[in-house]
Parts: C-alpha cells; structure tokens; sequence
C-alpha cells in the first residue's frame, strides 16, 4: 500500500480508535432525534399545507445552517491538530524517517480527514433529511446537492486547517480557522447589505474576503439547494429581505466561484505540503 | 567497496542567532558500533536529526548510507529510537510494528512472523495486543528499540536508548546492540550512560558545545595504562624521585600513586623501586574509564588527569 494511504488510513483509525467518530455521531443523534420530535410536533400545529412547507423549508435551512457549524468546527479542530498534535508529542520523530515525503504525510492526512468529514456529512445529515420526510413528509428539493456543498465548505476548512497545523500548535490552529469561517461569514452579510445599499466599495471588500475564504459562498450553495422554488420566488419578490438574510440565496454559486473554490483548496494543499516539508522537526 | 555508513564534512547547523553545530566532520564505518558523546545540549540529537533528514543542515555536506541526506532507499534501510519516544497511544505494540512495516513498504508474507520475532525480541511479545497508552515509559522505549530494529536496517541510530530502562533492560540492549553488529549492523549511539558506550562501541566521538573535542577507538581514547597505585615501605628519598620520574605523583603512605605512566614503564618502574631499596606490597595499574576521559576533555574540574593520545580536531 502506498505511504499516502497507510497514512490516511492511519489517521481515520485513530479517529475510530479515539471515539471522535463516537462522539461526533452521537451528539448528531441527539440532535436528529430532537430536531425529528419538533418536526413531528410542528406538523401536527397546523392544517395550512402551504404556511406549514414554508416554515418546514426556513427551519431545515437553519438546521443545515446549524450542521455547518458543526462540520466546520469538526473539521477545524480535528485538522489543526492532525499534524501539530503529532510534531508537539513526538509521534512524528519516528514515522518522519520513513521512506516517504512530508507532502505524502499532509495528503494522507488529509485524506483520511476528507473521507471522514465527507461521510460524516452524508450520513448524519442524510439522516436528518430522511428522518424529517418520514415524520413530516418535507423534503428539501435538492438534499444531495445541499450536502455536497456542505462537505466542500467543510473540506475547504479542512484544508485551511491542515496548513495551520503545519506550523501552528493545534488549539491556535483551530481558533485561528474557526475565527476565519466566522469572518467569512460575517463578510456574506456585509456585501448583501452592501449590496441592497449599493455601496459598491464595500460589497467589492466582501466579495474579497469571500474569495479568500469561499465557505460562505458555498454554505449559500446549500441553502440554495434546500430552498423551495415557492420560496425563491417570494425571495426574489423581495429584494431587500433576500439582501439581508444570511441564510438565503436566489441563485447558485457561479461556475467560476466553484473553480476558484476547488482551485483554493489545490493551492492551499500544495502551500500545506511545501510548508510541512521546510518544517524542521 | 562499499561507502561508508555515516561520512559528513563540516556539517553545520544554526538556529537562528545560535550555532548547534560547528563543523562536523567524521566518518562511521559499516558494522560499527559508534557511540557518540557530549553533555546536554552538544548537538547530539541536532546531529542525528540531520542524519535522519528531519532538519536541514545550514552547511556541509553529509552521506548515510552512501546516498544524499533524505534519499528513500537509504531510508529504507535506517532504524531510529528517538531521544523523545512516543507511539500511537491508541494501537497496540503489534499494529505500530505493524504501521511501520507498511511504510518500510516490508512484503506481507512474514510479515507477521517479523513483527512477533521483534516484540519478542525486546522483551514485548506477552504484550503485543495491548494498547501501547497502557505500557510504563520502559516498555514504551522497549517498543522504540522494536520500531528501530524491525527490517533489519543496515543503521540503527539509538538516542539515549536506556533512558527509561531498568538494569534488567539495560542489559538486553546491549546484547542487542551486539547482536546488531554481529549481522554486519552499524549503530549510532547517543548516550549518557558511558559504561555501556565503553561496553558495547568500537568508536566514539566527544561533541561539545556543537563541536567534536575528540573521536577514536575505544583504547585509543582511554589510551594504555594511565596510572599506577604502589603499596611500598622503606621508601627513601631516592625512591621518591624515582616515582616523580615516572609521572606525576600523589602520596597517600603507604600508597602511592604513579598518573600519567604507560603500561609498558610499569615493569621498569618496579625494578627501579627495588633497587633504590623500597619493598613492594602491591603494585595496581589501573586505566582511565571513558567518564573519567570524557570529564577531562570537557573540562569538568577535578577531573582524573590522564595522557593525551586521542586524535583531536584542530
């Protein structure tokens, strides 16, 4: 087996072994099933279809919006110390003179941490999706596309946080990537409200931010993907509603915002893996 | 003919404003055992992870195994027990050999069977299926000696490998250590613990403060017999002189002490204090330890003053 994947497989049994994939889950559970009941008792509130569709779709957004954060901070945290926790203890004084590159040891890294956050993506929030259809009969439209996006927002951080753990002890590593996602965020808001005011300069300093950091710009994919047309019209109806909502988006991401996203990701790998590479151990 | 195991050249490596390393030249042969000395902070295990590839040097050049520094295939051929041992809490002994077989990239079959002989080897086979978290800080170093020597690389690079050990474990890395170099094994020794270097090496090196002070053969750093201890009576003044003639003299009646003689004086010494009439009780040659040698090239105060046949660098 290549070095990249024994790695990679490595760091997906430690995540087993050390009962994050335990704990992750079973916070998810509890959450579903809390989120189920609530969807079981708001079904049977009201006999309006098209009120109860439309609260339905708001609130599966802002439980995507919720899972997320979750993903995001998962993904942070488990990535800002996938190197630094092996530098800082000593582990990687005896695998680093192993006949394979530092640039294996980051890819397999990061792909163990891919493979894990991708499939944790998928089946909790599969899970929530399929929960709520059998309670509440609702399906967002596109659950497959939402949880792609999410996965790549959550890759994206990932990614970010594997390069800080080149160079940064975990628990400064994950802050430093948490507080980048919160001002990605936080930028998406600005340059709406900029762009309803038509204050062009500010809006051109969000789009900035949002690129050096596209997780907005794809968690405004997903909810894109969950929103039904009935309330993409309305949305459309109402500019300056649509304008300063954070969870809401009109239109999909621009293919070119999903080239730059997937370009970002290969150039902050790449930065990663020169990074760990020039790093004396 | 093959290259040497080690051969580096004014390798020197500095830390921003501070030098851990000046000018370090020396050579390792194949299937020696070469230890390597120097009080904390020498730059010992700056040099090894210069070896090793896990720091770069800021000059020189160096050789491992006849390749460049970080070639793959001498790699593959290179244990190491760091100085710092930790291994994956959470896998047992068995699946860390089992992790480190992988990426020597070791053939399936036997595999198991090598992975076994290792454990066994180091004292760990009743406890290979046990999560390494749960093992004392001397089995965990016992499990580093198991990661250094599995494949049986053709350099094994040991650093402060008896730290954590008890005597009992002391003792079975020597025999190892032996064992190495009886299959044709170089070993690279960072130590403390000079009896054991005195025991097990052919060779050693003496770094200070980032550079070499001294490196020989075990006999040539200690050199022959430095000293002598006479038991003697009627020892007149003539006596007296005689034994100053012979190195520098220390009187404790009714022993005397002879330092800085060789082994071939001894004999002339003896005839010489029976002529001048002395009667002779006992007559004790001793010879320098490795610490004592070690003390006096560091210029440890006190230290036992020996002869000077070591090769030092200029």
């Amino acid at each position: 087996m290549p070095p990249l994947l024994t790695i990679a497989f490595l760091t997906l049994r430690e995540a087993t072994r050390r009962r994050v994939l335990w704990f992750l889950g079973g916070a998810s559970l509890i959450a579903i099933g809390l989120s189920t009941w609530g969807f079981a008792k708001l079904a049977g509130s009201t006999s309006e279809p098209a009120a109860l569709v439309a609260i339905e779709s708001v609130l599966v957004v802002l439980l995507a919006y919720a899972f997320s954060v979750l993903l995001a901070i998962a993904a942070a945290f488990l990535a800002s110390s996938a190197i630094a926790a092996d530098v800082d203890s000593g582990i990687a004084l005896a695998l680093l003179p192993r006949p394979f590159s530092r640039a294996e040891y980051v890819l397999g890294k990061w792909l163990g941490l891919a493979v894990l956050m991708v499939a944790f993506a998928f089946v909790v929030g599969g899970l929530e999706f399929a929960s709520i259809g059998l309670v509440a009969g609702y399906q967002p439209p596109h659950p497959f596309g939402a949880l792609t996006y999410l996965s790549a927002e959550a890759l994206t951080l990932l990614t970010l946080a594997l390069l800080a753990s080149t160079r940064l002890p975990a628990i400064a590593g994950g802050i430093a990537v948490v507080a980048a996602f919160g001002a990605s965020w936080i930028a998406g808001i600005v340059g709406s409200i900029a762009g309803a005011l038509q204050r062009e300069d500010v809006q051109h300093g969000a789009t900035a931010v949002g690129l050096l950091l596209p997780t907005d710009g794809l968690w405004r994919g997903a909810a894109f993907e969950l929103q039904p047309v009935a309330l993409l019209l309305a949305q459309e109806a109402n500019q300056n509603a649509r304008a300063q909502n954070p969870f809401a988006s009109t239109a999909p991401p621009p293919e070119a915002f999903l080239l730059w996203s997937f370009c970002w990701m290969i150039a902050v790998l790449a930065v990663a893996c020169y990074s760990f590479t020039r790093r004396e151990i | 003919m093959r290259a040497a195991a080690l051969d580096t050249l004014a390798v020197a490596k500095r830390f921003g404003e501070k030098t851990a390393l000046y000018d370090l030249t020396m050579t390792v042969g194949r299937g020696e055992a070469f230890g390597f000395l120097g009080p904390n902070g020498a730059g010992k295990t700056t040099a090894v992870k210069i070896f090793l590839g896990l720091v770069r040097p800021t000059s020189g050049a160096c050789e491992v195994l006849g390749a460049p520094l970080g070639d793959r295939e001498a790699r593959r051929k290179i244990g190491y027990l760091p100085e710092l041992f930790r291994y994956q809490g959470w896998l047992t002994s068995a699946e860390v050999l089992g992790l480190h077989a992988d990426l020597l990239g070791l053939p399936r079959a036997g595999r198991a069977a090598a992975i076994a002989d290792t454990l066994e080897l180091v004292g760990l086979g009743a406890r290979a299926a046990d999560r390494v978290e749960t093992y004392s800080k001397g089995m965990q170093q016992r499990l580093g000696l198991g990661v250094a020597l599995l494949g049986e690389p053709d350099l094994v690079f040991l650093d402060e490998p008896t730290s954590a050990l008890d005597p009992v474990g002391r003792n079975d890395v020597r025999v190892i250590v032996e064992s190495l170099k009886a299959r044709g094994a170089t070993v690279f020794l960072n130590s403390h613990l000079l009896t054991e270097v005195e025991r097990v090496c052919d060779r050693v090196a003496v770094v200070d403060k980032g550079r070499v002070v001294a490196s020989g053969s075990i006999d040539e750093m200690l050199g022959a017999t430095t000293s002598v201890r006479l038991h003697l009576s009627g020892v007149d003044a003539g006596a007296i002189a005689t034994l100053r003639s012979f190195g520098k003299l220390e009187i404790d009646a009714p022993w005397f002490v002879v330092s800085g003689i060789g082994d071939d004086a001894v004999p002339g010494l003896v005839r010489r204090l029976v002529a001048d009439g002395a009667e002779i009780h006992a007559v004790e040659p001793s010879r320098a330890t490795l610490e004592e040698r070690f003390l006096q090239l560091l210029k440890v105060p006190d230290a036992a003053v020996i002869d000077d046949r070591v090769s030092h660098p200029a």
